[in-house]
């Protein structure tokens, strides 16, 4: 049964929403889901990383997904999480509003980047998942945590 | 037996042990007299003969056992330790350590000890050879007459077993020549012993029978019901039993033979009536922990256990963390109380969890002293190799990896960097040079310097040979400053131990050397003067190393400053600060110190500490430079482990990494030179 269900061509997403939107990332780079957590602030860090947090005794960074897009900060709520996701080597959290599924989209349902329109730098995206009647952001994990390293090391 | 699963842990020890007997031999050397030393050795021989024979690795238990031979003469004074002993036995360590790398590798074969074993077995018969000969008749025909004293308690004991028509025997136990686990066969005569009737005292006692501290004979005397012959043919069953002797004891023997040896006497009536194999746990226990903790007691733990272990403790302080939020905002007084000692336990817990991990660098330097010494040899120069700061704690990981770096490092500098002797005398030098290996932490990192005091190395020839091997041109050449020439001796291409001996310079495998210690995330660099010396320095960073710190509070953020790069704290007013060329200064003992406000530098908000009369200062220094640091509070001192803050991070240079404090909380560690500038 399950086989069927999940194909060759699907890909497996955590969903998550920032403001109204709703937005996926692979879960192969996810690590785990956590509940808000202590962060300490980094001074002199670019001003999208909200700072670092204790995981088991890793310290990691934690951006916060909203700013780094460029979107409208929100008030974090009982909702928010913070995703941990692991893209070449590095690993980081990413705040986000709100965790709601796990769930399967099939590659040919995903449409490249270009074609959207939103208040999203294109670069950070990866495309457009058609789900049901929902469209799913597909993000771009290894730039919007890469890109940061060269705005780190500038700084 | 399938000796295959102890094989690491025999590997390991080996190596250990024969690492202690190289320094031991040099310290012997330095002071042949000292017994202590020489106990030390034969214990490390002893130990890896038992090891190697059990492993069933015979060479290895062959040579141990002709070196213990000799170690035993010498311990005994019967021998005294002059050089030609001296380099024997280093030849025997060195051999001994090929033999277990071939071991490592999988076969014991292919060397030939046959040359060793001559020479120990002649210089254990030489010179002394009338000595030697002289003993072996004492022991045996000591063997014959009983030598065992009993004492008033013992004939008591002895006289009661009498009446219940028990017969106290006398065995005397020979041991094949050759018994390589000398205890166990005393303990299995024991044991056998024992299961006839009541062992009631053994010459030796128990304890130095399983410390293995007899040559090959003992006795004991046993009450039973069995006769004599009985008794013998027990004990002869037993492998690697020569002979055995079985007297009967009359009573009388014991308090006659007691007086004129009362001195013995004393120490013997510690010896109880009861069995001594089953007495002897305790007394064994408490001598030997006194004996053991010489060589330090330690326990051998795979580092990923360690791992997973500090990850446990970190998931144990956050759960706890969160208990007592839960205990705080539902006021449950038992639970706070409770969190609270518990609090104090995970605290330690951690501490000693993330110092586990940590090892001295000691470990790594241990095996310089002799490197050097036979390097020096060999080049006829006398060099002195000075070790400082040997106990500085580097991650586990780190120490495994310094070592060949290190070695090349020292290679090149008793090699190319220190003149002959004649050399350095004709430069008005002391002939003996100094060759300096120091380790230190400084800030996050931890500095390890190779120093001579040699010829230095000349700019302009390094520069030529780098033009002539292609590697730079001239143009590049000509624009290039001193420390940038000298730089060039870590260019791949650049080293060939013969380009480099023309040059008297050096830079053997020196590419290998850095991209070794750039792979650890780590720096290396030479300073250098002509005739005076140069100094290699490396710059490791403790991913993991633990530093002490003082934490400080600004607008509720803590952040620690590493204790090393502290002077002093003190209490200012905000009178106290003046202004010079619009820098904040303040006068110290008479010093100008510029002042850096912490709160202003990190961007923080809320600085508690803006309108207030007294101001905390934090005084650290890097170099000869000083500065105060005006901190909103002080928390205190604490031992912190240092985290890398990751990749994403790294690029920002106010901050030397992270750690986590007790109660599972973020802190950045602040680097010192980058906030005074």
């Amino acid at each position: 049964m399950s086989e069927n269900f999940v194909s060759s061509n699907d890909t497996q997403l955590v969903v998550f929403r920032l403001g109204r939107e709703e937005y996926g990332v692979s879960i192969l780079q996810v690590q785990e889901i956590k509940r808000m957590l202590e962060i300490a602030r980094v001074p002199q860090s670019p001003d999208y990383v909200k700072g670092v947090i204790n995981l088991r005794g890793n310290v990691l960074p934690v951006i916060d997904l909203k700013k780094r897009l460029g979107l409208l900060p929100g008030e974090y709520t009982d909702d928010t999480r913070v995703i941990i996701v692991k893209v070449a080597d590095i690993v980081v959290g990413i705040i986000v509003d709100a965790v709601s599924e796990v769930t399967s989209i099939n590659s040919d349902s995903i449409e490249p980047p270009q074609t959207i329109v939103s208040g999203v730098n294109a670069q950070y995206l990866s495309g457009v998942g058609k789900h049901e009647d929902r469209l799913l952001i597909l993000l771009n994990l290894e730039a919007i945590v890469g890109v940061g390293l060269e705005l780190a090391k500038n700084s | 037996m399938d000796v295959n699963q102890y094989m690491g842990m025999f590997l390991e020890e080996s190596r250990e042990h024969l690492q202690a007997l190289n320094r031991c031999l040099l310290d012997l050397e330095n002071d042949p007299n000292n017994l202590a030393v020489l106990d030390e050795i034969f214990r490390s021989a002893h130990t890896i003969k038992g090891m190697s024979a059990t492993m069933g690795f015979t060479l290895v238990a062959e040579l141990t056992h002709e070196m213990e031979n000799i170690l035993d003469l010498l311990r005994k004074e019967q021998l005294k330790a002059n050089e030609s002993i001296l380099n024997t036995l280093f030849k025997c360590v060195d051999t001994l350590e090929q033999m277990v790398e071939a071991i490592a590798g999988g076969s014991e074969a292919g060397l030939d000890i046959k040359p060793l074993v001559g020479a120990l077995v002649k210089l254990a018969s030489g010179d002394n050879g009338g000595i030697t000969a002289d003993l072996a008749p004492t022991v045996s025909s000591e063997d014959k007459t009983s030598d065992i004293i009993i004492d008033a308690t013992e004939a008591n004991v002895i006289h009661e077993a009498k009446c219940q028509g028990l017969q106290a025997y006398e065995v005397q136990v020979n041991l094949r020549d050759g018994c390589l686990l000398k205890s166990a066969r005393a303990y299995m005569v024991m044991n056998a012993l024992d299961e006839l009737g009541d062992v009631i005292k053994s010459v030796p006692a128990a304890e130095e029978l399983e410390k293995e501290n007899f040559a090959l004979s003992f006795s004991a005397v046993i009450l039973t019901g069995a006769e004599a012959q009985k008794i013998q043919s027990t004990v002869l069953s037993i492998s690697e039993v020569d002979s055995a002797n079985v007297l009967p004891l009359a009573e009388t023997d014991c308090v006659s033979q007691e007086q004129p040896k009362a001195g013995q006497a004393e120490k013997q009536s510690q010896i109880t009536t009861k069995p001594p194999v089953k007495t002897a746990g305790g007394a064994e226990q408490t001598s030997s922990s006194d004996k053991k903790l010489k060589s330090g007691q330690s326990v051998r733990v795979d580092i990923d256990k360690l791992d997973s272990l500090l990850n446990l403790v970190g998931e144990l302080v956050i759960n706890k963390t969160r208990l007592e939020q839960i205990g705080l905002s539902h006021r449950l007084t038992d639970l706070v109380e409770t969190i609270e000692q518990m609090d104090r336990v995970t605290t330690d817990l951690q501490s000693v969890v993330m110092k586990v991990r940590m090892v001295p660098v000691g470990q790594v330097f241990n095996r310089f002293p002799r490197m050097v010494r036979d390097l020096s040899h060999e080049l006829n120069k006398e060099v002195n190799l000075i070790i400082q700061g040997e106990e500085t704690e580097l991650d586990r990981t780190v120490i495994d990896e310094i070592g060949d770096p290190l070695v090349h490092l020292l290679r090149n500098a008793v090699d190319h960097g220190v003149e002959s002797p004649s050399d350095r005398q004709a430069k008005g030098k002391n002939p003996i040079s100094e060759v300096r290996l120091i380790a230190r932490h400084e800030g996050n990192n931890v500095l390890i310097m190779v120093e001579d005091d040699g010829a230095g190395i000349n700019p302009d020839i390094v520069k030529a040979k780098a033009v002539e091997k292609g590697l730079i041109s001239q143009a590049e050449a000509d624009k290039m400053d001193t420390a940038e020439a000298v730089r060039l001796v870590f260019l791949p291409g650049f080293s060939t131990a013969k380009a480099v001996t023309d040059v008297s310079g050096r830079g053997v495998g020196m590419d290998a050397v850095k991209t070794k210690i750039e792979a650890l995330g780590g720096m290396v660099d030479v300073e250098t003067k002509i005739n005076e010396g140069s100094k290699f320095k490396i710059k490791l960073p403790l991913t993991l190393a633990i530093i002490q710190a003082l934490l400080v509070e600004v607008c509720q953020e803590i952040y620690a400053i590493p204790l090393g790069s502290i002077d002093s704290t003190i209490n200012i007013t905000p009178g106290d600060i003046k202004t010079i060329q619009d820098q904040e200064v303040i006068l110290l003992r008479g010093q100008i110190i510029p002042i850096v406000r912490l709160a202003k530098k990190l961007g923080a908000e809320n600085s508690s500490s803006e309108n207030r009369e007294e101001l905390f200062v934090v005084i650290v220094h890097m170099g000869e430079q000083k500065a105060g640091v005006i901190v909103d509070t002080l928390i205190g001192q604490q031992e912190i482990v240092i985290k890398s803050l990751g990749k994403l991070l790294a690029g920002i240079k106010i901050l030397a990494g992270a750690t986590i404090l007790g109660n599972g909380q973020v802190a950045l560690i602040l680097d010192v030179g980058t906030l005074m500038q």
